[in-house]
């Protein structure tokens, strides 16, 4: 028998305590967009120390962390759940498909039961400069790029656009695992600590001191939990230096991308991190591409759906947070959605799939980007 | 003569001795030079606790006093009350402050004992060294001056007017009457606040004890308790008061307009305006930030209009000079500011309002004349008051702003009477604790109004279904439900925090107060004296030191009124003298002391050559004796022989 | 009794402030290394730099001056006197070897109780990292004594 609360306070939860029972967590969440999803359940229950936690609901929370920011408390809601995740995994209890993630994060070192050999695959062949301690940035890819076709274009268009900006930066290699954020999220705390232990000794081995990622997820583990760990380094997205490439003049955006575009904020990187302007600056410099925005955005933008683990599990169609998203887009005329996170792109392009919406499309800024330095 | 030094230990029940063992601080107190009785005790500060110290003195011959309990800041004053009955010199009696400083921040009853023994041992150190003084007494300037003219300030200067002693009312705007001028019913009683606010308002306008300066603000405070020199900035109102008939026409054909300050920018006064219809003073000023004549030289239609010839274009703003004998800050409250509150659609959805702007909307002098319309001048079908807005969140404000569960009960029914709208209120905890409040709950539970025990976490206007199509959507979770609901409605109603004003760090800085962590002015005691401050003859009234309603704001006025008064009615006040002295022989004439004195009370003697001090503008805060280069300032009660002395008693070395 | 060294340190503080938030540390219950004595004057600006040496040469391991945040002293700007003078004191206790972490000014208000409780409890932990000073075999140096200077 766990005792929750002790376990709870162990593990640092100790804004637990706090929670009043206002049930701003629930109201805020997205879930309650599509089905019933109470989050304050869980609060509760861990509150007062009492067992059942049914089903998989507490693997629901896509750790957007809309709560956590409204919290008239500041009880560190997305820690808990991930902190009783790991409490209730412990005895078995996880989900299956999640487990096969997580087997082939321990087996191949990423979740996409990709080859760890074949991690520079993405290149297809073409020569990219590897980090070899010389060059300004180190470049860690997201496993969802190495892996995903659909995001490894992303990362193809990315290699084209720093090297039009003449950024000095060279790959990790394939050396590197996955960063362990949704891992770490899902409670699989041992497994995150070998994730985070390996690259740590990677990137220190490489002498990096500035790093690059094409990731709000990588951002965030790098940023706030690897420095506890010992890798300390500073930390960039890619589109806060591509806006600082077009403040600077370094990328010349002379080609028209016309588009009727809507930006939808990635969770790990708005409400996370605080970078809401930079893309949208980005965007802004376009020629020939109008930003429209959703309803709720920026720091009450609604999620994709795809984090803490989501992205590996299964909704219906009605219950997709992206699929709702779609909607509200074509509904106010959009054409295209533009994100910055390859989770937000995999949901959003099944979205698209489900719904059929061929017209619409799904990009990233950097595939933007590169598109209006292409010539003709 | 050697000191003979009397030392008593107080357990305060079991505050002190639960932690201390007092009866080892006695003991080791007991065996010091010149300490000639130690003894301990329950309560020190009890009559039997004081008695002890009384007879002791007179028993043992004591020469010096040492009390081990609470904070000086407590209970000094009842300690040197009873040495001077048994006829020592009050400053020969010093306080060890073993409780705050000891037993309540420490665990280890070892440590904390030793530590306590050390603190002791420092009172004696310095109480050996300690001489006596004798206090001044000045007299008190029979005045008192009120800042703020909201319904505090109001009671307090009625009550001290009443009393027969002159008031001196300060009132930045144009009119008195605060915040509560501005609503239409108050809690839970229903009666016009206007009809109960404006005959006291009037009452100040003509009280021959009150001078009111509105379109006023304190620019300068000096001096101390009974003694205080305060300038006043009158700002120029380009119409001369004693000539203006407050026949109004100016107001009809000035073609200037601004959004209105007292109609929360909802409704527009003219540049020459007063606040309200039945603003006191009734004659309007002229706002020159806004005026079309004193923006491009062109206009004047105000005088051509004013047939008592009432316009002065040369008026220029004036600082008086005003000496009095005690301060009462009545500065009043603000409001969160509601763009910061961003989930809850305001300034995206116009109709989401603050609860002030729903005052002014109800009111019968508000923009519709009291009909509660939505922007479109439809009438609500259905309104949703959401609580808690910016309150007891960490997010914003911490603390519970006091009045919104009431004023939000007082809306429901305003709502319901006028437009028979469904009302929900969406709360954490209902909050009705002032007579008569719960009734008023159950009232309004009887009047059908919808209570959903959840805060609301948004509102948009993003439908989900045919039936929120075209309204605000408030989503909450009802916790009692464990249901996550979506409340369609067609207009929203925040109850927003009530926050410190804007400008209260500039106000505390000037009359020397402090701020709670709430940034509300920082009263003496919270229990015992929170109309007082830490500086004595500046007292507070109202919402300026914690969010209030109208009945605990009108309380707190007229207690801060008779705490002046008793000041004022004593005629005398005893001053510090714990001042700084000037030693002639040493002063080597360098004038330093003079550029750190913070209060000008050192100047240059022409003849002696020396610096020379005046006791009565010395606040004895010591700056001067530290900076003197030669050695030549004392600072009393306060010397350098006593306070080495402290620090070499302050461990066993 | 355990035989790790207890840091001694002396805290010179103003009146309205910092003993004050002091009290409301104690008040409200707070807890902290029993490691301080405090000594109170009524502003920061009567802080003496000769009562800093006299209780480093007494045996201080630390010294806290602590008083009003600027802009708040009760005697209008009394503290802003003694930040003027810290510098020179910190140039003096350096002359004397001692470690610039030894010695902290700290503004605390009245309302500050948490703060008081971080600043002691880090202090002290700092100081007793340094371990202890051990003025009088540091320096044969004796700081001018007290008595020279009792006419203030």
């Amino acid at each position: 028998m766990i005792e929750v609360p002790e376990m709870i306070a162990e593990s640092g939860g100790t804004t637990l305590d706090l929670c009043y029972q206002c049930g701003t967590c629930s109201g805020t969440c997205p879930w309650n967009l599509v089905r019933d999803f109470r989050v304050r359940d869980i609060l509760t229950r861990a509150q007062l120390g009492l067992e059942g936690y049914e089903g998989e609901d507490l693997w629901m929370c896509a750790t957007c962390n809309a709560c956590v920011d409204r919290c008239p408390q500041g009880v560190e809601i997305v820690d808990l759940v991930r902190t009783i995740r790991m409490l209730i995994a412990e005895t078995g209890a996880a989900p299956k498909t999640l487990r096969a993630v997580l087997g082939s994060v321990q087996s191949n070192g990423n979740p996409w039961s990709g080859d760890a050999e074949a991690r520079m695959g993405w290149a297809q062949g073409q020569p990219v400069r590897l980090f070899d301690g010389t060059p300004e940035y180190a470049f860690f890819t997201c496993c969802t790029q190495a892996y995903d076709p659909r995001n490894a274009k992303v990362i193809r268009a990315t290699a084209k656009v720093l090297d039009a900006g003449g950024v000095s930066y060279g790959f990790v290699g394939g050396g590197e695992w996955c960063c362990g954020d949704a891992v770490r999220k899902t409670g699989a705390e041992t497994g995150f600590g070998r994730l985070a232990a390996h690259n740590i000794g990677v990137l220190n081995d490489l002498g990096v001191r500035r790093l690059l990622v094409p990731s709000p997820h990588c951002l965030n583990t790098f940023k706030k939990e690897y420095p506890d760990l010992g890798g300390k380094w500073e930390v960039t997205h890619v589109v806060e230096l591509l806006r600082d490439l077009v403040r600077g003049g370094r990328l010349a955006l002379k080609n028209a991308v016309p588009a009727k575009a809507v930006y939808h904020d990635p969770c790990y990187l708005g409400r996370n991190n605080g970078v809401y302007d930079a893309p949208r600056d980005v965007l802004h410099a376009v020629p020939g591409l109008e930003l429209m925005e959703f309803a709720r955005t920026r720091e009450e933008a609604v999620c994709c759906g795809g984090g803490g683990g989501r992205l590996w599990m299964e909704a219906p169609v009605e219950e997709r947070f992206a699929v709702l998203k779609l909607r509200e887009a074509v509904a106010m005329g959009a054409d295209t959605v533009v994100t910055a996170c390859p989770y937000c792109i995999s949901m959003f392009e099944d979205a698209k799939t489900a719904l059929g919406l061929d017209q619409v499309r799904v990009a990233d800024v950097v595939e933007i980007v590169a598109e209006a330095l292409q010539a003709h | 003569m050697e000191p003979r030094i009397g030392v008593f230990v107080c357990h305060c029940g079991t505050n002190i001795a639960g932690v201390v063992d007092v009866r080892r601080v006695a003991e080791a107190a007991a065996a010091w030079p010149d300490v000639v009785y130690a003894t301990e005790y329950k309560f020190m500060c009890s009559d039997p606790g004081q008695g002890m110290v009384k007879d002791a003195i007179v028993k043992h011959n004591l020469t010096r006093v040492v009390v081990a309990a609470c904070s000086p800041r407590m209970h000094e004053p009842t300690f040197r009350k009873a040495c001077a009955m048994a006829g020592l010199n009050p400053y020969l009696f010093e306080m060890a402050n073993i409780r705050e400083h000891c037993s309540w921040v420490h665990e280890d009853k070892e440590a904390a004992t030793l530590k306590a023994i050390d603190i002791v041992r420092t009172s004696v150190a310095k109480a050996r060294l300690l001489e006596p003084l004798q206090a001044r007494v000045v007299s008190v300037t029979p005045k008192v001056l009120v800042v703020g003219g909201g319904v505090a300030g109001i009671q307090a200067a009625l009550d001290i007017a009443n009393a027969g002693t002159k008031v001196v009312l300060v009132e930045r705007s144009q009119s008195i009457g605060g915040h509560m001028a501005q609503l239409d019913k108050t809690f839970p009683t229903l009666d016009c606040s206007a009809c109960i606010l404006t005959p006291k308002m009037v009452q100040v306008a003509q009280h021959p004890n009150i001078d009111l300066m509105t379109w006023s603000e304190v620019e300068s405070v000096e001096g101390f308790v009974g003694n205080f020199k305060v300038k006043i900035r009158r700002k120029a109102r380009y119409v001369d008061e004693a000539t203006c008939t407050s026949c109004g026409v100016c107001l009809e054909k000035c073609p200037k307009k601004v959004p209105s300050e007292f109609d929360e920018g909802m409704m527009t006064r003219k540049s020459i305006f007063r606040s309200f219809p039945q603003a006191v003073p009734g004659k309007p000023v002229i706002d020159k930030e806004s005026c079309t004549y004193f923006k491009n030289g062109k206009c004047k239609i105000c005088e051509i209009f004013c047939e008592p010839k009432a316009i002065r274009w040369d008026d220029e703003d004036r600082v008086v000079e005003e000496s009095v004998g005690a301060i009462i800050v009545a500065t009043g409250m603000g409001l969160i500011d509601p763009h910061g509150l961003g989930q809850w659609g305001y300034g995206r959805f116009p109709n989401v309002l603050t609860g002030l702007e729903f005052e002014r909307l109800n009111n019968a002098t508000g923009p519709t004349g009291g009909r509660i319309t939505c922007k479109d001048g439809s009438t609500p079908k259905s309104v949703a008051i959401l609580h808690c807005v910016g309150s007891r969140d960490r997010n914003h404000k911490e603390y519970c702003s006091r009045v919104c569960c009431m004023y939000a009960l007082k809306f429901a029914h305003l709502i319901k009477e006028k437009t028979h709208a469904t009302v929900y209120n969406f709360y954490i905890d209902m909050r009705c604790f002032g007579k008569g409040y719960e009734e008023f709950y159950n009232r309004l539970l009887h009047e059908g109004v919808k209570f959903i025990r959840g805060k609301a976490a948004y509102v948009t206007n993003q439908a989900l279904t045919d039936e929120e199509t075209g309204h605000l959507v408030v989503s909450a979770e009802s916790t009692t439900l464990g249901q996550v609901l979506r409340v369609p409605v067609d207009m929203v109603i925040l109850a927003s925090a009530v926050a410190p004003q804007k400008d209260a760090e500039a106000v505390a800085r000037l009359f020397g107060m402090g701020r709670s962590p709430d940034g509300f002015f920082m009263e003496k005691h919270p229990k015992l004296e929170p109309f007082s401050t830490a500086t004595d003859g500046v007292y507070l009234a109202g919402s300026c030191q914690s969010p209030k309603d109208i009945p605990d704001t009108v309380a707190h006025g007229a207690a801060a009124a008779s705490t002046a008064m008793s000041l004022i009615s004593r005629g005398t006040v005893e001053v510090e003298a714990a001042v700084a002295e000037v030693l002639t022989d040493s002063c080597s004439g360098c004038k330093i002391c003079q550029d750190v004195c913070p209060y000008g009370a050192l100047s240059f003697h022409a003849d002696t050559r020396v610096a020379e001090i005046n006791g009565s503008v010395c606040k004895g805060c010591g700056t001067c004796v530290a900076t003197c280069p030669s050695g030549a300032i004392v600072g009393r009660h306060f010397n350098d022989r006593q306070i080495l002395a402290q620090i070499d008693a302050a461990f066993l070395w | 009794m355990s035989h790790e060294f207890e840091p001694r340190i002396v805290v010179l503080c103003c009146n309205w402030c910092t003993y004050a938030g002091a009290d409301l540390a104690g008040t409200s219950r707070m807890k902290y290394a029993p490691n301080v004595r405090l000594v109170r004057v009524m502003c920061s600006g009567r802080v003496d730099p000769s009562f800093v040496l006299r209780a480093f040469q007494d045996g201080a391991d630390g010294v806290l001056i602590a008083g009003c945040h600027p802009g708040d002293c009760h005697y209008i700007n009394g503290n802003l006197k003694t930040l003027r003078r810290y510098p020179a004191l910190e140039t003096l206790i350096a002359q004397f070897g001692i470690e610039p972490d030894r010695m902290r000014l700290e503004w605390i208000s009245a309302a500050e109780g948490d703060v008081f409780v971080h600043v002691v409890n880090e202090m002290t932990e700092q100081v007793r990292a340094l371990g202890p000073l051990d003025w009088k075999r540091r320096t044969a140096m004796t700081v001018p004594a007290a008595e020279s200077h009792t006419a203030g």
